[in-house]
C-alpha cells in the first residue's frame, strides 16, 4: 500500500540527476551555451582587435564584456529548463510525483552546474586573449560564483515563468530584466574593483545577499507559478 | 465505509475554459474497490474532470475529498496520492522506460526492483529508449508509471488507448489487482467492460 516517504533532499538528488542524465544524452543545453560563449568571444575580440587593440585605460572595463558573454550564453541556454518538460508533456508526471520546492532546487542545483561550467571554461580564455589584468584573482573568482548563482537561480525562476505563458521567446526578456539586472550590477561592479585592485567586499557581501533573497523569493513564489 | 478504506466524493463541480463551460454540477462518489466510469463525448469534460480529481487544474466551485484510512487530503497530498494514466501525462523520450520508471518512482519513495518487475508484467523491454517505444508500449508505460507507487486511486483518462489485446488483458489485470486496495476513476467515451463498475457517470446526460 501507498505511503508518501520519500525525502526533500532525495527529491533534489534525483530530479538534478535526471537532468543531467538527459542532457548529456541530447546535449542541448551543452552545445547552445558553448556555441554562444565561444561564438561571443571571438566576436568581441575580432572586433577590439585583441589586446593590442584595446587602449591600456579601457582594459578594465573588459570585465564588463566578460559578463555580457556570460549572460548572453546562459541567456540562451537556460530558459528552456521548463519549456521541455511542458513541451514534451513530462510536467504532468513531475506534477504529480515531486513536491515543487524539491523540483525548483534540482532545477536551479543543474542550472548552477551549467553556469559555472561556462564560466570556469570562458573566463581563463578570456584573460588570456585579452591579457586582462587581474589584481585581485580571488575577488574576481568570487564575484563570478556570487554573480553565476544569481543568473542560475534567477533563470530558472524566469524559466518556469515563460514555460507557462504563451507568447515564449519575448517573455523572458521582459520578465528577465528587473529579476537578473541587480545581480548582474553589482557581478559587474566587482569584477571591476578585482581587476582594479579595489576593494569588493561590499559588494560581494551585496551579492550574497541579493542570492539568498532570490532563492527565498524563488521558493516561495515558484509553487504558485507551477502548480494550478 | 469504515475508518480505514478509502473514498473519494467530489459534488458540484464548476469548471470552464473562457465563456466555454465544460463541467456544470458535477458530482459522484466512489470507495474503495470499485471503479468509477464516467462517459460522455468528446468535449464533455471527461479529462476536465480527472485534471480536477488529480489536482492538476482547479475547479471554480464545488468540493473534492479524498479520505484514505481516515485522514483528508489536500490538493497537493492529492497529486502525490494519485495514479495518472492520461494522454498528457508523458515520459522522457530520451530515457529507457526503466530509467522512466526508477526516476519517477524514487521521487515518491518507491525503490528499482519493484519496477522491474512491473515492467515484466507489462511485456516492457526494459533498456529500449521510451521515444523509440511503440505507440501501444508508450502506453503500457503510462499505466507501469501510474502504478509503480501503489496508489490508492487510479484516475484513467482512456486507458485502453492503442493497446492491443494482450496489452488491454495485462493492464485489467493490473487494474483488478489494484481494487484488493484502492479505487478508480476510469474516464472514457463509450463504456468499458472493465469489471467492478459499482457507479457510472454520464456527462452528456
Amino acid at each position: 500500500m501507498w505511503r508518501d516517504i520519500s525525502t526533500w533532499t532525495a527529491e533534489v538528488r534525483w530530479i538534478f540527476a535526471k537532468e543531467w542524465r538527459c542532457e548529456l544524452r541530447t546535449r542541448y543545453a551543452l552545445n547552445t551555451l558553448g556555441l554562444f560563449a565561444f561564438t561571443t568571444l571571438i566576436v568581441v575580440s575580432m572586433a577590439l582587435g585583441g589586446p593590442v587593440g584595446l587602449s591600456e585605460p579601457a582594459r578594465p572595463f573588459l570585465a564588463v564584456l566578460l559578463w555580457v558573454i556570460l549572460l548572453f550564453a546562459a541567456t540562451a541556454g537556460l530558459p528552456r529548463t521548463f519549456v521541455h518538460e511542458e513541451e514534451s508533456r513530462t510536467a504532468v508526471q513531475l506534477r504529480l510525483a515531486a513536491r515543487p520546492s524539491s523540483l525548483f532546487c534540482g532545477k536551479a542545483f543543474y542550472n548552477l552546474t551549467l553556469v559555472f561550467a561556462l564560466e570556469a571554461l570562458i573566463t581563463p580564455l578570456y584573460v588570456v586573449i585579452f591579457e586582462l589584468p587581474v589584481a585581485s584573482r580571488g575577488g574576481l573568482v568570487l564575484g563570478l560564483l556570487a554573480g553565476g548563482y544569481g543568473l542560475a537561480v534567477g533563470s530558472t525562476l524566469v524559466a518556469a515563468m515563460i514555460a507557462q505563458a504563451g507568447t515564449r521567446g519575448p517573455l523572458f526578456a521582459v520578465v528577465a530584466f528587473p529579476i537578473l539586472l541587480p545581480v548582474l550590477k553589482i557581478a559587474v561592479d566587482a569584477a571591476l574593483a578585482s581587476v582594479l585592485g579595489e576593494p569588493a567586499i561590499s559588494l560581494l557581501t551585496l551579492a550574497l545577499l541579493y542570492d539568498a533573497m532570490l532563492t527565498i523569493g524563488s521558493l516561495m513564489v515558484f509553487p504558485a507559478i507551477w502548480n494550478p | 465505509m469504515t475508518a480505514d478504506s478509502i473514498c473519494l466524493q467530489f459534488e458540484d463541480l464548476h469548471r470552464g475554459f473562457g465563456r466555454l463551460r465544460v463541467l456544470r454540477g458535477v458530482s459522484g462518489v466512489v470507495y474503495e474497490g470499485e471503479i468509477l466510469l464516467v462517459t460522455g463525448s468528446n468535449g464533455s469534460g471527461k479529462s476536465t474532470l480527472l485534471r480536477c480529481l488529480a489536482g492538476l487544474a482547479v475547479p471554480e466551485r464545488g468540493t473534492i475529498e479524498y479520505r484514505i484510512q481516515g485522514r483528508s487530503y489536500d490538493m497537493a497530498q492529492r497529486r502525490r496520492a494519485v495514479g495518472y494514466v492520461a494522454p498528457e501525462a508523458d515520459f522522457y523520450r530520451e530515457l529507457s522506460a526503466v530509467e522512466n520508471l526508477d526516476f519517477f518512482g524514487r521521487l515518491r519513495g518507491v525503490g528499482a526492483a519493484a519496477g522491474r518487475r512491473l515492467l515484466d508484467e507489462l511485456g516492457l523491454p526494459h533498456d529500449r529508449l521510451a521515444g523509440a517505444l511503440s505507440s501501444g508500449m508508450q502506453q503500457r508505460l503510462r499505466w507501469a508509471l501510474a502504478l509503480h507507487h501503489q496508489p490508492p486511486i487510479l484516475l484513467l483518462d482512456e486507458p485502453l488507448q492503442n493497446l492491443d489485446r494482450a496489452g488491454r488483458h495485462d493492464v485489467l489485470r493490473l487494474l483488478q489487482n489494484h481494487l484488493d486496495s484502492g479505487l478508480a476513476v476510469v474516464a472514457n467515451p463509450d463504456p468499458l467492460d472493465v469489471g467492478h463498475v459499482a457507479r457510472h457517470l454520464d456527462l452528456d446526460g
